[in-house]
């Protein structure tokens, strides 16, 4: 079986084991869901259904205008071992990325909260409470406590009582008015966006 | 098994004692047993609210050491058979208290009595964790002022996360009481509301009590305001006793009392 990326939406298949295709497209139809099809070759009445079946578009024997010749990928069945270490690899990858904290008790005075990692947090700081995020930082709730944030961003409502701190510098409550907030870090200046859309957290 | 309430608030002086005072002798009014055990040891005050300073022999403190019996030590109010005040050390100190001890003397107690009410000293020190080690519930006093919130919500943290039921994976159902409430002040809107001290705290509501100057005159005199039926305060503290006793008592609203007007035509009404 000859198969060949004819562009980005193409995708050309010249059929010459019926059985041989059907393994193919039985592993790889997900990613043709978007792509269209040119068969080539002897295109029976089984082939045809089974690709209807799969809801996968597809032209048959049509001779496709010779292009440059610039990238003939091969796609190759993957292979049944490299299929198993795909979700443990994917686990990895979500370990190193910061995982998400999903907090809604809320925190009162004298309480200290350090999360390593990202932080959505759905109850409100008292005052005297203080929240350390390494990572990304979401408040739904009013601040009246201590925020310390070093992630990429942080989200937070116009919290006039509330000490914030982002990435060691004190963000003036002033500029925090809105509903929602967002406090940036872009090249190394923060940057204090209003989120005016009406956002439900429901 | 009787259930032990611990009476806590962080910062002093808004209204414990009071409350502890007023509280156990409504239980008891409402026929329930009820005893009342001041663990401001070295600061006792509960004697003199209840009117008991002078029947005072011997102390929690001699019977936690086995000196004296509980049935010596504990003192019958005058104003009702079903209240009993176990009164605090006045000449000694607050490390005198033991996990061990204090454990059986609130059994002990709450073996014999359908109330065990632990009038909690100020502060978050040891006294205070030895208060609520060991309640199944607490009734948290506030002022609608910030620093009382403040240190009422310090004190519910440590609570929570140093009580043994919490320890052993339950939780101390806390309510909480709004006391001094200023109808003037509240409404010309100087003083915190009290949805705005329910959203900071986020513990149920089990009442609030009006300021009442006749609240410290009941106090020197002994005689606790809920004795009071004129008194705004003294039926506040009614309907917060008839609630701990499990009925059903709505709420009313001290901020904004109606005047005598209002009130006379609604009674025609009625």
């Amino acid at each position: 079986m000859e198969t060949k990326q004819y562009s980005v939406k193409v995708f050309e298949v010249t059929i010459t084991n019926e059985e041989e295709f059907i393994i193919f497209f039985d592993k790889n139809y997900v990613f043709f869901q978007h792509h269209l099809i040119c068969v080539n070759g002897e295109v029976n009445g089984n082939i045809e259904s089974y690709l209807n079946n799969k809801g996968l578009k597809y032209i048959t024997n049509v001779e496709l205008p010779k292009g440059r010749k610039s990238s003939e990928t091969t796609f190759e069945t993957i292979p049944e071992e490299k299929k198993e270490i795909e979700p443990q690899a994917q686990k990895v990858i979500e370990k190193e990325r910061n995982p998400l904290r999903v907090i809604d008790t809320l925190v009162r005075s004298g309480q200290e909260l350090k999360i390593d990692g990202d932080l959505l947090l759905l109850n409100r700081i008292n005052s005297g409470g203080s929240v350390n995020v390494n990572g990304n930082l979401i408040i739904t709730q009013i601040v009246e406590g201590d925020v310390r944030c070093y992630g990429n961003f942080m989200m937070l409502k116009a919290s006039p009582k509330a000490n914030i701190v982002f990435h060691d510098v004190e963000v003036d409550n002033e500029y925090l008015k809105e509903r929602l907030n967002r406090v940036e870090l872009i090249d190394n200046e923060i940057k204090i966006t209003p989120v005016l859309k009406e956002t439900s957290w429901a | 098994m009787g259930i032990i309430i611990a009476v806590i608030s962080g910062k002093g002086g808004v209204g414990k004692t009071t409350t502890t005072a007023n509280i156990g002798l409504g239980i008891a009014l409402n026929d329930k047993k009820c005893v009342v055990v001041d663990f401001d040891i070295g600061q006792r005050n509960l004697d003199m609210i209840l009117g008991l300073e002078n029947r005072v022999v011997y102390d929690m403190v001699q019977v936690m050491d086995g000196e004296v019996t509980i049935k010596q030590a504990l003192i019958k109010s005058k104003m009702s058979p079903n209240l009993h005040f176990l009164a605090a050390s006045q000449t000694k100190d607050k490390s005198v208290l033991e996990s061990g001890k204090i454990l059986k003397l609130v059994t002990d107690l709450s073996l014999d009595y359908d109330y065990v009410i632990l009038d909690a000293p100020a502060g978050i020190e040891t006294g205070y964790e030895h208060t609520i080690e060991f309640a199944d519930r607490a009734i948290v006093v506030v002022n609608p002022e910030v620093s009382s919130i403040r240190d009422a919500d310090r004190a519910i943290g440590i609570l929570d996360s140093k009580s043994q039921k919490v320890k052993d994976g339950g939780e101390v159902l806390k309510y909480l009481i709004i006391n001094r409430i200023n109808p003037k002040m509240v409404q010309s809107g100087e003083m915190l509301s009290s949805e705005d001290i329910l959203d900071i705290l986020s513990i149920p509501l089990i009442g609030k009590i009006p300021e009442d100057k006749g609240i410290i005159d009941a106090s020197n005199q002994g005689k606790p305001i809920i004795l009071d039926h004129n008194s705004d305060a003294g039926r506040a503290y009614a309907r917060i006793a008839a609630r701990l006793c499990g009925q059903e008592v709505p709420f009313e609203n001290v901020e904004m009392p109606e005047n005598g007007f209002m009130k006379k035509i609604k009674e025609m009404f009625q």
